[in-house]
């Protein structure tokens, strides 16, 4: 192995130029001008701050959470969920049925069965009988108030077509 | 050279290290403006963002990132500086004060080593950084950066022999 430890003492004994003293002042302004606008390498975190704080937001997000009057909520509950239901009706003396117009019935058929040729009593000829499942939901409106009234329950229809013979 | 990894006044650290910084920056740049235009930009965001000289590596590299930004910026000045290492890797010359002859024999003998070489030498022997931190500075293994070392030692040697 070579030995280049005199080289190297050599080598050090070059001295690089000094800087000039305009370099130094250069660098003094530029991280002058720095340190007047802002320093994000000197941010502190306040861990006292973000303790209280998010202490603060546990708080409230559990005081918004919480049911102060859980009866009252709860009646209000009832009648937003099920406002046909006759019971929560009854209960509200003042509601004038006379002022609700219909304003429309609506059926969903879910089911229709073909249940094949039949004869019913009093009939001279055979007839084919369809069962029909639907739910049927009527709507009130009270125009002046905007209330609604709508009642819905399901409905089954068989309808019996005369089949004639060829 | 003194520690000055704890030192918070940028000016001591400054004062330290400038010379050698410089001396690292006109490895690419061909004059000592440029270079100090190099080594005070570098340093202005280096010690924005740390305030103390922890990692030294990190700080060279910042000066070679910032001399070759400065090459990139300007396209003329880039291809300049192509066509000079092109034609003699040695016409980039450090500066040194107060040379002797045999100071200057010396010097001119590392103006003819290879560029990859005359930086690991400059930041070991007038910077003073480990292997490791010469190599993390310039994206090298450490055991590269020995190697580049003692080529750039023997090569002097050699050039120097032939010279005397």
């Amino acid at each position: 192995m070579n030995d280049f430890s005199e080289l190297e003492r050599e080598l050090k004994k070059l001295q690089p130029r000094a800087v000039s003293a305009e370099l130094s002042a250069r660098v003094e302004a530029a991280l002058a001008a720095e340190e007047k606008i802002v320093r994000p390498a000197r941010f502190q975190v306040s861990w006292l701050g973000l303790g209280l704080g998010l202490a603060a937001a546990a708080a409230f997000v559990v005081l918004a959470r919480m049911d102060l009057r859980p009866e009252q909520r709860r009646a209000t509950g009832m009648a937003a969920i099920s406002p046909t239901a006759a019971p929560a009706f009854s209960a509200t003396a003042n509601v004038n049925y006379a002022d609700y117009r219909a304003e429309g019935l609506t059926q969903v058929v879910y089911d229709r069965r073909d249940e094949g040729i039949v004869f019913p009593e009093g009939s001279a000829v055979p007839a084919r009988r369809m069962r029909t499942a639907k739910r049927e939901t009527f709507r009130w409106t009270n125009p002046s108030t905007g209330g609604q009234l709508r009642v819905s329950y399901p409905a089954e229809e068989v309808t019996l077509t005369p089949v004639s013979g060829q | 050279m003194e520690n000055v990894a704890t030192h918070e006044d940028w000016k001591v650290c400054f004062s330290e290290l400038a010379p050698g910084l410089v001396l690292f920056a006109r490895q690419w740049v061909r004059s000592a403006a440029d270079a100090e235009d190099v080594v005070q930009d570098a340093f202005v965001r280096f010690w924005r963002r740390n305030h103390c000289i922890q990692n030294r590596a990190l700080l060279y590299a910042a000066v070679r990132s910032a001399a070759l930004d400065l090459i990139r910026r300007d396209q003329r000045r880039a291809r300049r500086e192509e066509l000079v290492a092109a034609e003699a890797e040695q016409a980039i010359a450090p500066e040194f004060a107060g040379t002797d002859d045999a100071g200057v024999e010396l010097a001119g003998a590392m103006e003819r080593l290879p560029r990859d070489q005359r930086e690991v030498l400059v930041m070991k022997i007038w910077n003073e950084l480990s292997f490791a931190e010469i190599g993390e500075a310039i994206g090298i293994s450490p055991n590269t950066a020995a190697s580049r070392y003692r080529y750039a030692l023997a090569a002097l040697k050699k050039n120097m022999a032939g010279v005397r």
